[in-house]
Formats: C-alpha cells, structure tokens, sequence
C-alpha cells in the first residue's frame, strides 16, 4: 500500500534513477511517426533486425508515436519509470527541457568513444549537448524549404519566387487560376513553417541576456514577419477556414495530395511527396528571403535519438541509440525518406548521389537558427503559445499587435518559470 | 386510400371510445396524422448519424471520400473493416476492453449491490450523509482526477496495466450505481424479507438467494451506465496505458484513424460501427429496465 | 409494469412513516448486529475512499503546491504555495473566458436536451404504437452510442469536404470548427443528439403513470398541448423532471470527449475550451498540474452548489433520501 504511506504528505516524485543494467529483454523505442511512415518502419525494421541478431535473448518494441501529441505521452513515461521507453526519438527543440525535467540519459562517456561521432556535424552535435554533456545522438537534420508544382508553374507560365513577396504574389496566383487549390500551404499551427517569415524580417522568437531569455516576438520587426505569413490566410490564398488549424504535415499531406501549387516542407517530407500524386511533378527551391538572392533562415530542425534515464537495459540501449543514429541507418533513412544526415562525410556522398539534397544543403550553409535554447521552449511549444498567437490573428480575433503582446507576456512566464 | 381509412378510422373509433373522447375524433384526427409524420421526420433524423456511420463503413473507399457524398452504396465492401482489424492487434484492443468494462461491472454491481441494500433496509446513524456522499461522489468531474489518478496508480505500480483503468472506473461508476440500485432493492416487499426469516433463512442466505435475484434484473440496467463510461474511456487509457501497446483499449485504436493528418473516414466510421455496435445490443436488451431505474433514482 | 409503476408510485406514497415503522418491527428479529449495514458498505466505502476521496484530497493538494514536471521528476522540491495557483489562475482572463462558455455551453445543452427530450415525450404519448416505436429505436441508438463514436461520426457528418450536412444544407466548404459558436453549435448538436433520449424515455414513462382520467378531463376542458403540459404533466412530473434536470447539468457541465474530440483538444486558439479540457490541458500538455488541480477543484466547489440546490429541491418536494 504505498499510497496509504503517501497519504499526509506530499504526492510522490518519481524515482528515475537507473535500475540495474540487464543484458536481455525486451527493449522499447518510441519513434515519431511521419506522413508516409511505411519506408522508416522497414528501415527500422531492418536495424531491428540486426540488433537482435547480435544481441541473443533481446527483443525490441517499436512503437510510432504521433508528434502533436508526443508531450503528454513522453512527460508520461518520465513520471512513470516502470512503464517508460529505453530509447525515444526526440526533437531537438526538446533536449533543453526533457534534460531539465530528469528525462535524458548522459551519455557523453559513450558518446565521446563512439568512432562515428566524430564525423557529426557541429550543428548536430550541439543539438544533443547541454551544459557539455551529451544527452543522445543526433538523428538527422531537418531542414525546410519551398516545395513546388513544377506542372502547375509551367503551365501558368509562373517562375519559383525569388523574394518572400514574390512567394504571396505567385501563391495568390496559383489560387486565381485553380479555385480548389492553395497557392502556398499554410497552417496556424505550423509554427516551423512560420519562423523563417519572422526571421527573415529581422525578427527574433527570444532574446538571450546571460542564462535569461526574454520574448522578442512582439518586436516591430518580428510583428512584421508575423503579418507576413498571417496574410497568407485568406479566400485568395489559404482560406483561414480551413488553413487555420493545419499543422506541418497537414500542410505536406494538402501538397502531396495534389491540393497546393507550394508548400513549405522539409527534406524528411520527401517520401511523403514521393508516395502522393505529385510524384514527379515538384521542385524544391530554399525559401527566399526579402531580397533577390537572399535565403530565409531556416529553422534548424533534426531529430535525435535518446537513451531514457530510468532504462534498467542502459548498455543494450546505447548500443541502439548507436544503431539507430549509426551511419548506415542514417543512409538508408536518406534513401527511403529524405531524411538529411547529420554526419558530414554521409552527408556529402549522398548529396553526390542526389541532387534533391541540394537546396537543403544551400539553405543549411545560409545559415540556420533555433529556438531558444532554454527549457521553457519545450513548455511554450506544448502550451501552443506560437500556434495560438497565429490562429487569433488568422481568425479575426487579434491583431498582430494584440496577439504578438499577449503571446510574448506568456513566454515571458515561461522563461521566468 | 379509402380501404385503409376505413381500417383506421375504425381503429381510432375503438380507442377514442375507450378513452372517451370520440367526439373530438375529426379534429384529432389530421392532428395526430401530422404528429406521426413528424415522430418519423424526427426518427429519420436522429437515426442518421448511426446510419451515416454503418453506411460509410461499408463504403468503398472512393466513395467515402467523395466529394457528392449519397445516402446509399451500390458495392458495399470490408475493405475498411480490414484495415481496422489490421490495425495493430484490433481483436486484442476489444479484448481489453471487454474485458475492463467487464471487469467494472461485475466488481460494481456486486459492491453496489451490497451497498444499496445496506442503505435501504436499515436503518443507522449517518446512513442520510452516505447517501448525501454518494450523490456528491456523482458530481466529481472525473477527468480532473487524471492528474491524481496518475500518480496514485503510479505508486501502487499499476500503470501501463488494464489494472489501471478498473480500478478509477470501478470507483466513479459506484455511486451512480449504488443511488440507482436502491430503487429496485426498496421495490423488493419487506414482507418477503420476514418471511424469509421466518422460515429460517440466515441474513446471508437471504442475501444471495432471494434478494439478489430479485434485484438482478435491475443490476444488468444499473450495468450499462457503468459499461458505457468504461467502455468510452480513451482518457485514461491515453494517459495510463504508457507503453505496453498490447494493454491499448478500443478507442485508442479509433483514434489512431482519427488522428492521422488526414483522418481515414472509412477507418474510423468502420471502428466505430464496431464499438458502438456491443453498447447497443446491451441498450436494446435492457432499455426497459433502464427506464424504471433512472425512475428509482428519482429518489 | 416496470417503468411507469415505479414512478408512479413515488409522489403518491409518503416513504417517511411505512419505512420508519418497519424499520423498528423489524429490529429486534433481525440477525447480525448493528454493524450488519457497515459490512455490506465496506467494500464501497475501501473503493471510494481509496480511488476518490484520496485522489481528491490530493487533487486539493497539489492545487496548493508548485508543482511542475520538474517537481514530479524529483528535480526540484515541491514547495507549498498557499493559494498562489488559484491566484495565478483567477488573474488569468483566459480562465473567465473558459468558465464563461463553460457555464454558458452547459446551460445550452441542458434546456437543449430538456426542451427536445419533453417535446418529444408529449410527442409519443400522441401518436400510435408503430411511429411510437421507431422514434424510440432511433432515439435508444443514439442514446447507446459511445461518446466517442458519436463525437467522430458528427464530425464526418459536418466535414466541409466529405460530409454530407453541407451537401444538403448548400454550405459548400464551410468549416463549422473554425469559427467559435459554430464549432459550439455543432458540439451542442451532438451532445443533444446522444443525452435527450434519456430524457425523452424518463418522461414518457412519467406520463404514461399519469392517471387516464386526469389527462381526458384537461383534454376535454379543450387545453391546448402547451396548456396539458404546464398545468397538469409537469407539476406531476416535477420529481422526475428534477433528477434528469440535475442529471443533464452533472454531464453537460463536465462534458469532455465530445470537445476534446470535435474541436481537436479545444479548437483553434482554444476558443473552444471548457474547464474540463482546460483542466486536461494545463496539466498535460504544459504540465501545470497544480493549476490543472486548481481548475479541477474550481469544477468540484460548483457541482458540489448544484448539489447543494438538488438536496434543497429534494427536501421542498418532501422526498426522503
């Protein structure tokens, strides 16, 4: 009865220290899954494979877990240890706070003898490293830049854009001519697909004095990205209707279905486009920036994989992390779903190979930026700071100045938390 | 036409003259011709959405997701019933569920029952603020207690196991289950219960072999609500069911359909035909009983 | 038998005295102590106390600490916080916002569902046995159907692209989960659709207990339907009009999947929230969970006034618990 012991004090706290270290078993991963899941699964399948091949008496449990939802359920498996993953794929806006909140493993002493690790790149690297130490292995790189319908342009005599208002214009264009198609994809929750906008004017999500992060997305000039991309809803581009609540792979999914003429997607989107009815019938152009030539900075997103603190399997599960994160599967989740690899070596050759990479890589060494590297960013991301400042907009119910104020006054709080 | 005016006008004469009101009879009449249609109207419009529901499971897949969406399909197909058994481990995810809900309804039916008998036919002190701490037991908004819940099941170590989501539903569909039983244990003539003593019969024996079955009818209507919040729950199941997928219960499965990116409309009316489809089984066998329950629970 | 009798005899006995008087006949013979009705309650009362008194005694207590997803992880310690969360929580307009359409979805729902449920009671007593019987089976479908199911099947049903509500109605794509009433509105369609049968069967088993005579004379005095159902049904009706009233606020107020479901978590921007979801919410998904708890305990102090009022309606009526 340990909850008739707890009764008077205080509700317990969870005990994620490591239980014991077995040698078999059964291993638990928890994978994102993305649009079009199917080639990563037989990847995986195929590590998986492997894995149990070497190691006699393991078997491993992949799990897909949807990423809109991956908050409550990772924060579910830190507070309860007993029933939690070995190893979660994370996002690398994540590490801050699943480090933060006793979720990660330190991994640094393996991380730092593992042969492949040096090839990362520092980008990666640093995206699994907090205060110096490594908390998991990087996974890939995503990078998002400006997918488009090479038959629609060609027959509406249309060129991909080379400043952001040029994107509005030819969106608005495309939506002219075919009534039952968006001219850019957009969605109110798709907050990756909306920074390069603010950035590109100029405009910060935070500013960082010392340890302390304040808001910087009520800024004049990040107001002005924020009205940038918040126009793109409308009857002539994106109907609010419709567009206000799309996320990121919503917005892909509309592309890949045929029901956008551009879209905003990144390299791990391009299987999804390959297995849509677009195949064949898109290019890809880095997102540009407001002047001719310039490129929007893009948000340098990726995914990692992790081992779990409370794992009672921490040298099986290093071992996957490192299969997973290793090179060869890096190189065949390229080739069955775009996904850019984090080792610069593995990187090059497949860019060789692949002329799709090409505006990825480009828009990569233009220079990318993140969120901020602070432990609220998870909390403000799970909250939907960002998605509801531009849902009010979109719907009427703000203006940009009113909804920028408000969402800055509640990441303040976060930051201050 | 006339044929069956004459049928009916010969019915209407042989109610309205029991009840004594045949004069009114061609006032009535039209009347109570619109009020028909109109029940049915009504009918056709609340049956739809279950309709809708069976119908789009059946539809091929071209077809659901049509954009002139019509009410009937010339090639019916499993195809999305397919798809929903192929979805993970569909049949173990029903059996979990069948066997949580039935789990919750065994377990509360008998504790209701020994509760509601303990309040209905004695008499002792603070019986009146037990009834009154079951009723307010019905107010408790369940879903806030996930947070609690959580970590309380955490420190008996039942997450991640359907033990996990017995023992919450077993404790909310209590109450309601005791305050509507009490109707049907007081219907039971105190009577029966001297004689019984009588005769010799222990209290216990009383208990099991003369109350009990005379009660049962009504703790299979007092079951249902117990069966249908459980039944429901993806609540639970999402929070508590962390990792052990094989643990999942059917409306996670509904929702794996419903959550994709673009919703597989056959899919998910398909899994719902198949967990609405028990429920209404059980409705139909005991809706009569059901009735007179919620009408002891008046009290 | 069944239903109607049941009712029936309830306004009509008075339970105080024949209960009183048996109870003391049958004291002496009975066997086992006074401790009898306490064995038969202890299974009830280890389960309630154990799965609901605690877990709301530590609801209550969280709603006082800070305590976070660093707290639970053993990061930092948990510090008690006086009422610092339902400060933080009563400062926060969003709050109010959301206790507002609470209160105000809720009431919706619950005259929607009475007003459909009674109308369609006086309905059935109207019409002959076979229209009878299939609004019946219609409304007991929907009535049998899972919240969850009913959530994703309306929502199919008003799909701007695929459902065929906006077929028929001419509405094109028009997305009735974008704007905030209209998203209301369709969560309020369903939550009628699967609650009023309830209500509808509960009354009309109440009026069919109605003695012949009293209905012919109304009917005969040349009353009007409205007129019948003011000044006869529902004055004999009114207890069991009470319980499925009081029943409807319990369920509309704390309505949850049919939000969480339709609105996708609470619709865009949360316009759609109610205290439930909001509650599930902050502790979930930004992992407040005192503010979670805070809001949990806001809903518990307003359902146990409704409950207050139940009691007092009760005991006006001159009913015994």
């Amino acid at each position: 009865m340990a909850g008739s012991a707890l009764a008077g004090c205080a509700p317990s706290t969870s005990d994620d220290g490591a239980k014991g270290d077995e040698k078999s078993g059964k291993l638990r991963v928890w994978l994102f899954r993305e649009v079009g899941n199917k080639p990563k699964e037989e990847v995986v399948d195929n590590v998986v494979r492997r894995f149990e091949k070497k190691h006699k008496d393991v078997t491993v449990d992949v799990q897909y877990i949807p990423v809109d939802s991956r908050a409550e359920k990772i924060k579910g498996a830190f507070n309860d240890p007993d029933s939690a993953p070995d190893v979660i794929e994370y996002g690398n806006t994540d590490t801050a706070g699943y480090v933060a909140d006793g979720g990660l493993a330190d991994v640094s002493e393996e991380f730092g003898g593992w042969e492949a690790a040096k090839d990362a790149d520092p980008t990666a690297k640093e995206s699994v490293t907090v205060k110096g130490k490594q908390y998991g292995a990087p996974l890939f790189v995503g990078v998002r830049a400006l997918y488009y319908r090479t038959d629609v342009f060609k027959d509406l005599g249309l060129k991909p854009p080379k400043t952001l208002d040029e994107v509005a214009g030819t969106a608005k264009k495309i939506r002219a001519e075919n009534k039952d198609m968006y001219g850019l994809a957009v969605g109110g929750a798709y907050t990756y697909g909306a920074m390069p906008f603010i950035w590109a004017h100029g405009g910060e999500l935070a500013r960082e004095r010392g340890d302390e992060f304040s808001a910087g997305i009520d800024s004049a000039k990040a107001r002005k990205g924020i009205k940038a991309y918040t126009e793109l809803f409308g009857d002539d581009n994106c109907p609010a209707g419709k567009c206000a609540k799309m996320g990121g792979n919503e917005t892909v999914e509309a592309f890949a279905g045929g029901k956008a003429g551009m879209a905003i997607g990144g390299d791990f989107n391009r299987q999804a486009m390959e297995d849509g009815k677009v195949k064949g019938d898109y290019g890809v152009v880095p997102l540009p920036g407001l002047k001719e030539g310039d490129i929007a900075p893009a948000f340098a997103g990726g995914n990692n994989v992790g081992v779990l603190k409370s794992t009672s399997h921490r040298t099986l599960a290093v071992e996957l992390m490192k299969e997973l994160g290793g090179k060869q599967t890096q190189e065949e989740l390229f080739e069955a779903m775009g996904f850019l690899p984090t080792f610069t070596d593995t990187r090059e050759k497949v860019a060789q190979k692949e002329p799709f990479v090409k505006p990825f890589v480009r828009t990569l060494d233009a220079g990318t930026k993140f969120v901020p590297a602070s432990p609220a960013w998870g909390e403000i991301d799970a909250s939907m700071i960002l998605p509801g400042m531009f849902q009010e907009i979109v719907s009427g119910q703000q203006d940009v100045e009113g909804a920028a104020g408000e969402a800055a006054k509640k990441m303040d709080e976060a930051f201050v938390k | 036409m006339s044929e069956a005016r004459v049928v009916n006008g010969g019915r209407t004469v042989a109610v309205e003259r029991a009840t004594g009101v045949g004069v009114r009879r061609w006032i009535r009449k039209p009347w109570r011709l619109a009020a028909e249609v109109g029940a049915l109207l009504i009918a056709v419009v609340v049956a739809f959405p279950l309709y809708w529901m069976v119908l789009s499971a059946f539809k091929p897949a071209g077809e659901v997701r049509s954009e002139r969406p019509v009410p009937w399909t010339l090639s019916p197909s499993l195809d999305s019933f397919r798809r929903v058994f192929e979805q993970g481990d569909f049949a173990r995810y029903f059996a979990n569920s069948v066997l949580v809900a039935g789990s919750v309804v065994v377990a509360s039916a008998l504790i209701a029952f020994l509760a509601a008998t303990a309040v209905t036919r004695f008499r002792f002190r603070l019986r009146t603020t037990l009834l009154i701490l079951f009723l307010a037991a019905q107010m408790v908004p369940v879903e806030a207690l996930t947070i609690p819940m959580f970590f309380l099941m955490r420190d008996f170590g039942a997450l991640n196991s359907l033990v996990s989501l017995i023992l919450p539903h077993l404790a909310f569909s209590l109450p309601f289950a005791i305050w509507m039983l009490r109707g049907f244990v007081k219907a039971v003539p105190e009577a029966l219960e001297e004689q019984a003593f009588i005769d010799g019969a222990s209290r216990t024996r009383f208990l099991w072999q003369i109350l009990f079955p005379l009660v049962f009818p009504g703790l299979v209507a007092t079951s249902v609500f117990s069966f249908i919040s459980t039944w429901n729950d993806f609540l639970f199941a999402k929070s508590f069911i962390i990792s052990e997928v094989e643990n999942s219960t059917l409306p996670m499965a509904l929702l794996v359909f419903f959550d994709a990116e673009t919703p597989d409309w056959g899919g998910v009316m398909a899994a719902s035909t198949v967990m609405t489809v028990p429920v209404l089984i059980f409705f139909v066998c005991v809706h009569r009983r059901l009735v007179s329950g919620l009408g002891g629970a008046v009290k | 038998m069944s239903a109607a009798t049941t009712v029936a005899e309830r306004p009509g006995t008075s339970p105080e005295k024949p209960v009183r008087a048996t109870g003391k006949r049958r004291g002496p013979r009975r066997q086992g102590g006074p401790w009898t009705p306490w064995l038969y309650l202890a299974p009830a009362l280890v389960v309630l106390a154990g799965l609901l008194i605690y877990p709301i005694y530590q609801l209550g207590l969280i709603s006082f600490l800070e305590y976070t997803q660093l707290q639970v992880s053993g990061g930092e310690p948990t510090t008690f916080r006086g009422f610092g969360n339902y400060a933080e929580l009563f400062g926060d307009s969003q709050f109010w916002d959301v206790l507002l359409a609470t209160l105000l979805f809720a009431a919706a729902c619950v005259v929607g569902t009475m007003l459909t449920g009674c109308s369609l009671a006086v309905l059935l007593t109207r019409i002959r046995p076979l229209p009878r019987l299939v609004l019946m089976l219609a409304a007991l479908g929907a009535w049998a159907t899972p919240a969850i199911t009913g959530s994703t099947v309306w929502v199919f049903l008003f799909d701007p692209d695929f459902g065929p509500v906006n077929k028929v109605l001419g509405l094109g794509d028009f997305s009735w989960t974008y704007g905030q009433l209209s998203a209301f509105a369709l969560v309020f369609f369903e939550v009628v659709w699967c609650s009023f049968p309830l209500v509808m069967v509960t009354t009309y088993a109440g009026i069919q207990a109605i003695p012949k005579e009293v209905l012919e004379a109304a009917s005969l005095d040349g009353a009007s339907v409205w007129r019948t159902w003011r000044s006869v049904m529902a004055p004999m009706l009114r207890p069991i009009l009470i319980v499925v009233t009081i029943q409807s606020i319990i369920w509309d107020f704390k309505v949850f999947t049919q939000i969480y479901v339709m609105t996708g978590g609470g619709g865009i921007a949360g316009q759609n929230l109610v205290l439930n979801v909001y509650a599930y919410q902050k502790a979930f998904a930004s992992s407040q969970y005192s503010l979670g708890s805070a809001i949990g305990i806001v809903m518990l102090v307003i359902l146990l006034g409704v409950t207050l009022v139940y009691l007092k309606l009760l005991r006006r009526n001159g009913e015994e618990l």
